[in-house]
């Protein structure tokens, strides 16, 4: 488990989002790295329950359960500003049994799929991310193997994002100003991808508005 | 008592007076009442001197007589009678007797005294004791003590004799009774052995290996039976056992697992019909009872049949470049082209029949009996790891499988990490690798041994590590010309035997693998042996020959042939040449070279220059063989000199 980086990549003007994420494939293709398969990342919403709801009317707070074709034994769960807890995929089952505290929030589930890239000690995934039928964006997740710690490679992973994605390079993810020397884990990606199909959500639901 | 009058009683004693006389007129008569001298007088005559004063019944006699003397006068006049008789001898007053007997006590006193007062003076009487019997001469204590103690010893002795006899008799009950054997302390030896349980009235035993790990579908049980054809009246034969046990019918006989790899595939006809040599059964250790080598050979013959099963369903599940053929009872697959590796359960039962199949000569020469080994090893390691604590789970509520599989999600493995969790090796794999590398090794050290053996100079010797993996094995060889270890140190090769390639570890650092062809490490080894020459033909060529005293010295060659003419040059260094023929080339060159740089310089001595090139020579290899070792020890000798001289020598120019 390397330091990651998850960004979303802006779909390019006047293209659709296939036609972006052949572009950065067909970069990073000769750029020299390798094709390996393909990756899935996919994230479920659910909230507290009404019944389970105080009398002073707090809102429910949102948890998401993701899983990572990474990690292919293992079941994310987090909440949004708290705790992620990694878990066995028995998670998925035990969570049916919990139906009475939490329920499934409607049409939420959003996931990333696509191609996963080697070079040298990098893995780059692409993927698509999809709500339902339809591709809402381009996240793209680059890792650098080695380094466990944030603040060391930060430097590094920048300048490999910028020789593939110009001008689009996000800036430092908010789970490395954290805590800039602690050991990296599995925990900080998953929290990366929920901000990241958060976004993508608001992005959504405000051109739904718009429209 | 004031009012009562007083009564006057009158007392009266009771003694009456005897009567003497009644008148008739009824008036009596009384006898005067005897006076007090009278009494006496009558109670002295009474006195019996003759008697002691102690004796009792005279006084109770005495009183009796008293006590009647009162209530009866007749018996007083009887008594007075009596004294009457006795006074009738001629006496008169009743102290007569009295004085009578004092008198004769007096005499005799006196006598007494008299003869006592002669005696004390010694002079007429003396007291002389009365001789008796001697007393019984006193025994030696000692000897009494000894018999005495030798007569209860013998007591003693006896009753520990009864005792031992019980006991010796006893224990040979016992001994008759052990090779009789009951059935219940047999079935106790049984018990101490094998797991048995009772089912209904009937004892099933356990003989699978499924308690120890293993996972095979078969029962694995067996019965005992007890032994109830023994004749009485016959003499009990010697191994009688008063149990059986009835092993199922598929476990009968015994099996191994016969591996053997062939060099060339046999026809596809001849598959499935392994030779089964009847291999001679271990030898069971003495005493130990018939059952014993009975149930063991049916558990391996359990085991060999689980090997088996578990090696054809990895045959048959694994994807291979070459498919593994698995008929009836064998496994054929093709490690390397042309190698054929035949993995077959033979299981011989005990019929006569078979025996009589088996008898014909079967070749066991090509089964490899490490690999069989290292097969039941590893189904044992399998065994043990399902029940280890890796496997078995810690608490008890958790799920089964490896320890850290169950981690892997909690603490989200990635791909490689669960990959190396997981075993991906099977069995047969397993098995199939060792054989590769059993083979290559073995022809590896074939073709280091026939290098040897062709090629006397220079010598190659192989060292070959005692410590090795199943996969891998190591030989160092050495490359070294007689005479010039010193030199020739360079030529030091490791080479690491894998399961496919052979490394080759230079001794200036090269690394070269070289795979599994034969052909390829022999070439090589005959470049390395040409590398020596090299060595050997450069110091020839790099020293100073300004020496022309020592070449006269060892000159004793005569050039009898040799037809040397200018030609196409072929350059030192190269050895793109074929190396056999290198071979004989170098060392016949050396020795032309030796023989005309001698003539050269004999002829033109100006002309001998430092860098002698061979660029206008070539050589004529009509004795090729007679001179080829006499030649390289010549170039030697010279070289030898050479060394020894003070000039500098470098070698690697």
């Amino acid at each position: 488990m390397g330091v990651t980086c998850v960004s979303q990549m802006p779909v390019a003007e006047g293209k659709s989002v296939q036609q972006t994420v052949e572009l950065l494939t067909r970069k990073l293709e000769m750029l020299g790295a390798e094709k390996q398969g393909t990756f899935c990342v996919d994230c479920e919403t659910y909230h507290t329950a009404a019944s389970t709801l105080g009398s002073q009317g707090q809102t429910g707070k949102l948890m998401y359960v993701m899983h990572n074709s990474e990690y292919p034994l293992s079941c994310f769960a987090l909440f949004e500003n708290g705790p992620c807890l990694i878990a066995d995929t028995n998670f998925d089952v035990l969570m049916v049994k919990l139906k009475g505290f939490f329920q499934s929030a409607k049409a939420s589930k959003i996931e990333t799929r696509g191609t996963r890239y080697q070079y040298c000690d990098f893995l780059v995934k692409v993927g698509t991310v999809t709500m339902g039928p339809s591709a809402r964006g381009i996240s793209v997740e680059v890792e650098y193997g080695p380094c466990v710690v944030a603040s060391d490679c930060w430097s590094l992973l920048l300048e490999f994002l910028q020789s593939f994605l110009g001008s689009h390079t996000p800036g430092a993810p908010a789970v490395f100003g954290n805590r800039h020397d602690a050991v990296y884990g599995p925990a900080d990606t998953m929290v990366q991808y929920m901000e990241l199909f958060n976004k993508i959500r608001k992005q959504q639901q405000a051109a739904a508005f718009m429209e | 008592m004031s009012g009562v009058r007083a009564v006057r009683i009158s007392i009266e004693s009771a003694c009456e007076k005897q009567v003497h006389e009644v008148g008739l007129d009824g008036t009596e008569t009384y006898l005067p009442p005897l006076s007090m001298s009278q009494n006496l007088a009558r109670l002295a005559q009474r006195i019996d001197f003759s008697q002691g004063s102690g004796s009792e019944e005279e006084e109770a006699a005495g009183t009796e007589g008293d006590a009647q003397d009162w209530p009866g006068a007749g018996s007083s006049a009887d008594q007075d009678d009596e004294e009457g008789v006795v006074k009738f001898q001629p006496s008169l007053w009743p102290w007569d007797s009295v004085r009578n007997n004092l008198r004769s006590a007096l005499t005799e006193m006196c006598v007494l005294y008299d003869v006592l007062s002669i005696v004390r003076d010694k002079k007429f009487m003396t007291l002389d004791p009365v001789s008796q019997d001697a007393l019984p001469p006193k025994q030696n204590p000692q000897t009494l003590q000894l018999i005495s103690k030798k007569k209860s010893l013998a007591g003693a002795a006896q009753i520990l004799l009864k005792g031992a006899e019980r006991l010796t008799k006893s224990v040979t009950e016992n001994q008759e009774n052990k090779l009789q054997r009951d059935f219940n302390s047999e079935l106790l030896r049984l018990r101490q052995h094998w797991k048995l349980r009772k089912v209904g009235d009937k004892i099933l035993g356990d003989l699978s290996y499924r308690s120890a790990g293993s996972l095979f579908p078969h029962h694995g049980t067996f019965e005992v039976i007890k032994n109830t054809d023994l004749d009485l009246d016959k003499k009990i034969p010697e191994d009688y056992c008063p149990l059986d046990v009835q092993i199922p019918s598929d476990l009968e006989g015994s099996a191994y697992i016969k591996v053997s790899i062939q060099k060339q595939a046999p026809d596809i006809g001849d598959l499935g019909t392994v030779n089964l040599f009847k291999r001679p059964l271990p030898k069971s250790k003495p005493g130990s009872p018939h059952w014993q080598t009975k149930l063991e050979a049916a558990q391996n013959v359990l085991l060999c049949k689980e090997i088996f099963a578990q090696l054809s369903r990895e045959a048959v599940q694994i994807k291979s470049q070459i498919p593994h053929i698995v008929v009836k009872n064998q496994i054929i697959s093709q490690p390397f082209p042309n190698l054929q590796l035949s993995i077959s359960l033979c299981h011989s039962s005990n019929d006569k029949k078979s025996q009589k199949s088996t008898t014909e000569k079967q070749c066991p020469e090509d089964h490899l009996y490490v690999l069989e080994h290292n097969l039941h090893l590893l189904i044992r390691e399998f065994h043990k790891q399902t029940l280890s604590s890796i496997m078995m789970p810690h608490p008890a509520s958790a799920p089964f499988g490896h320890k850290r599989m169950r981690l892997s999600g909690p603490q989200a493995f990635d791909k490689n990490e669960i990959n190396s969790l997981q075993s991906s090796e099977g069995l047969l794999e397993k098995i199939i690798k060792q054989a590769k590398h059993i083979f290559l090794r073995s022809r590896a050290a074939a073709t280091i041994d026939s290098l040897a053996s062709r090629i006397e100079d220079p010598q190659i010797q192989a060292h070959w590590s005692n410590i090795n993996d199943v996969y891998e094995s190591s030989v160092k060889v050495l490359i070294t010309s007689q005479g010039y270890e010193q030199i020739c140190k360079s030529i030091q090769l490791q080479l690491n035997i894998g399961v496919e390639q052979i490394r080759v570890v230079h001794r200036d650092g090269r690394v070269i693998t070289l795979s599994y062809q034969e052909q390829e490490l022999q070439d090589f080894l005959l470049s390395q042996f040409v590398m020596d020459l090299k060595v050997a033909a450069r110091l020839w060529f790099s020293f100073l020959v300004t020496n022309v005293k020592t070449f006269q010295k060892v000159m004793f060659y005569k050039i009898t042939n040799g037809v040397i003419f200018v030609g196409h040059s072929k350059k030192f260094s190269g050895i793109k040449w074929k190396v056999e023929t290198l071979f004989i080339k170098w060392s016949c060159l050396c020795l032309h070279l030796a023989l005309v740089y001698y003539d050269f310089f004999q002829m033109f001595p100006k002309e001998v220059s430092r860098n002698f090139d061979m660029k206008c020579l070539q050589i004529n290899y009509k004795y090729k063989e007679e001179i080829t070792c006499k030649g390289v020890l010549f170039l030697k000798t010279i070289i030898r000199k050479c060394l020894f001289s003070t000039l500098k020598l470098s070698l690697y120019k």
